[in-house]
């Protein structure tokens, strides 16, 4: 299958995108996990268009602050720039192309490029250029138009996001009943959250679907890949109840969760992050009433589309940066209230370095599954049959609290099936109008 | 920790005893060895009660930049007390720890070893190189380079015993999906 540049798109390739997958009966093509061509539309059509968590607020706190990420696969600088705001732009320069800025993290006055020395200020307008003069009546040199390709920013609670389409809706609707579940990390406390400092990042020779689709529902691989961490742990697996747990997912992002309140947060093994949520339950109820507060700390999994992932009570964001269809980088973040005492940061930072960093006891076994579930796809006769995420089919329920779609039991994959609904919703329409809130 | 340059700028230090130092290469080309054979609880037992076992995160800052490049308050790949490395070596003895199963081929190599003497005459400030290759499955091959310095400890019954180690991963970025080993 081969797939033109969307410019020149024509509707045959959106009916082609629509035959891959079949959200209604939860039918994959394995050729989405595999083939060159709809990863290069995936880059164009979701990564460019969608709105990409790029920094918190406290990665960046003071005027100068930046850090270096990825939206898909273009690299970008994200900085605070004179006037407090956080700028998002391209770290490519606009004369040769050269990158403009290679740490990290640090602290910067302007971004100035190695080759000809043109220097950008923080928020990527071009602010000098060597030997100016040599351009004086150039007609085509316009210091105003020479600035690095600028994202829109906007943010939720503190969690900053780029897009880079001026056609996307704002993030507040492109989130939608999505902020309400949100909130359960972001505003059980009034300080809202703050990230530890340090960033892990690693590789993974998958496509990043996998992570993404097993963060937003797959409690079922849970107490079969992670057995031995539970049984290491604990000595026993936990229990999941159908009846009290749940997806939810609204526009293509989902949390899978069980009402249990501390499940994800006891696995951190540090007895004082269980009594720190017991402690606050109150607080919790008070400011997102008892069905979210019970959602603050338990088994649970959560991605924002298309590939920002959290477990609440473990305390870690991550994102899974696309680097070809094979591949994902990984970035790991720990995050907690910052009104919480001091003593428990050192608590998450080191129970997330023992559990969910890539010598955690329960990642080391994901990475695995990820890489063969797309290394296996290189088989033309294995990408003949389709793979089956129908769990739960039938499982929507009414509920007179929760937002956006329900099903009961979390061991369900109909957030799989929302997350790849807006794929392809996202993958077939030319602008922004033509997709459908879900 | 120097923030500018990860790597001990000590090189005066007077040498130790040849039979010291003798002994101690064979201690941590023993240790490699129990590492390759994943005789984690005899690794276990090369730990002091105190140890403190630590891998942290690189990260790739100006060297203008006057943040530390590695600090102990910022996330890590290995932070480790006696009771989580003991964790860690539980969860891979489980027969459900799938990323072990078929097992890695580890293969460690250690070299450049130094010993320099401390202020305590029975510890020792030990740097050294490890080259870590894990082959899985078909043609799996992940490679982790890491500088360590160890703080190497006789005890009073004569044993050595690692009482700090930390290692500096040399990539910001790991190139690998898990580190199911112990460098
Ligand atoms: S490429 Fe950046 S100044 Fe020429
Ligand atoms: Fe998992």
């Amino acid at each position: 299958m081969s797939f033109s540049h969307p410019q020149s798109r024509q509707t045959e390739d959106a009916d082609a995108l629509r035959g891959l997958v079949d959200p209604k009966q939860g039918w994959l093509d394995r050729s989405i996990f595999w083939d060159p061509a709809i990863y290069a539309v995936e880059l164009e059509r979701i990564f460019a268009r969608s709105w990409i968590f790029v920094a918190h607020d406290t990665q960046v706190p003071n005027v100068g602050d930046f850090l270096t990420t990825y939206v898909g696969e273009d690299a970008v600088i994200v900085s605070r720039a004179r006037d407090n705001k956080v700028h998002v732009f391209i770290n490519s320069c606009s004369h040769r192309g050269n990158r403009v800025c290679f740490a990290e993290a640090g602290t910067a006055r302007r971004f100035t490029c190695n080759f000809h020395g043109w220097s950008y200020g923080l928020d990527g307008a071009l602010s000098g250029v060597t030997a100016e003069h040599l351009y004086k009546n150039n007609p085509t040199f316009d210091r105003k138009k020479l600035g690095l390709h600028k994202a829109r920013v906007e943010s939720y609670g503190g969690m900053h996001f780029a897009n880079f389409d001026p056609d996307a809706p704002s993030l507040a609707d492109y989130l939608g009943d999505f902020r309400w579940y949100l909130d359960i990390i972001l505003d059980n406390d009034e300080g809202g959250i703050e990230f530890i400092d340090g960033n892990i990042k690693s590789r993974l020779k998958c496509n990043w679907k996998f992570p993404a689709e097993n963060f937003i529902g797959d409690a079922y691989h849970a107490t079969w890949t992670h057995s031995s961490a539970l049984l290491a742990l604990f000595g026993k697996v936990p229990e999941m109840h159908a009846d009290r747990s749940y997806q939810v997912n609204a526009n293509g992002h989902g949390w899978e969760f069980g009402t249990d309140f501390v499940g994800n947060a006891a696995t951190l093994c540090e007895p004082e992050i269980v009594d720190y949520l017991r402690e606050s339950e109150a607080m919790f109820q008070e400011r997102l009433g008892k069905t979210r507060s019970r959602m603050v700390g338990s088994l649970s999994s959560a991605t924002v589309f298309p590939n920002l992932s959290f477990l609440a009570g473990h305390n870690t964001f991550r994102t899974w940066n696309p680097k070809g269809p094979t591949e994902t980088e990984l970035h790991t973040w720990v995050f907690l209230n910052r009104n919480a005492p001091d003593a428990l940061k050192e608590k998450y930072r080191r129970g997330v370095m023992l559990t969910f960093s890539p010598a955690g006891v329960f990642e080391m076994d994901d990475g695995e599954n990820f890489e063969h579930c797309t290394a296996s796809n290189a088989g033309v006769v294995t990408r003949r049959r389709k793979l089956h995420t129908g769990l739960g089919l039938g499982s929507e329920i009414d509920h007179p609290e929760l937002k956006g779609h329900v099903h009961q039991n979390q061991i369900n994959e109909a957030n799989h099936r929302a997350f790849y609904q807006r794929w392809v919703d996202l993958m077939t329409a030319p602008i922004w109008a033509d997709v459908p809130a879900r | 920790m120097d923030s500018s340059n990860t790597v001990e700028a000590t090189v005066d230090a007077p040498l130790v005893d040849r039979d010291l130092a003798y002994a101690i290469e064979q201690f941590l080309y023993r240790e490699a060895r129990l590492l390759d054979g994943e005789r984690y609880e005899e690794w276990l037992e090369l730990m002091a009660e105190d140890i403190h076992y630590w891998m942290p995160g690189i990260q790739a800052r100006y060297r203008a930049d006057k943040v530390a490049k590695i600090s102990l308050s910022r996330m890590a790949y290995f932070d480790d007390d006696l009771d989580y490395l003991r964790k860690r070596v539980e969860r891979a003895r489980q027969t459900t720890a799938w990323a072990e199963d078929p097992p890695t081929r580890h293969f460690h190599m250690v070299t450049n070893i130094e010993v320099q003497p401390t202020e305590r005459p029975n510890e020792w400030t030990v740097h050294s190189l490890v080259f870590n290759l894990r082959h899985r499955n078909e043609a799996e091959q992940l490679e982790l380079t890491a500088r360590r310095r160890d703080l190497i400890r006789q005890e009073a019954t004569g044993v050595l015993k690692i009482a700090r180690r930390f290692i500096q991963l040399q990539q910001t970025v790991l190139q690998a999906k898990n580190i199911n080993t112990f460098l």
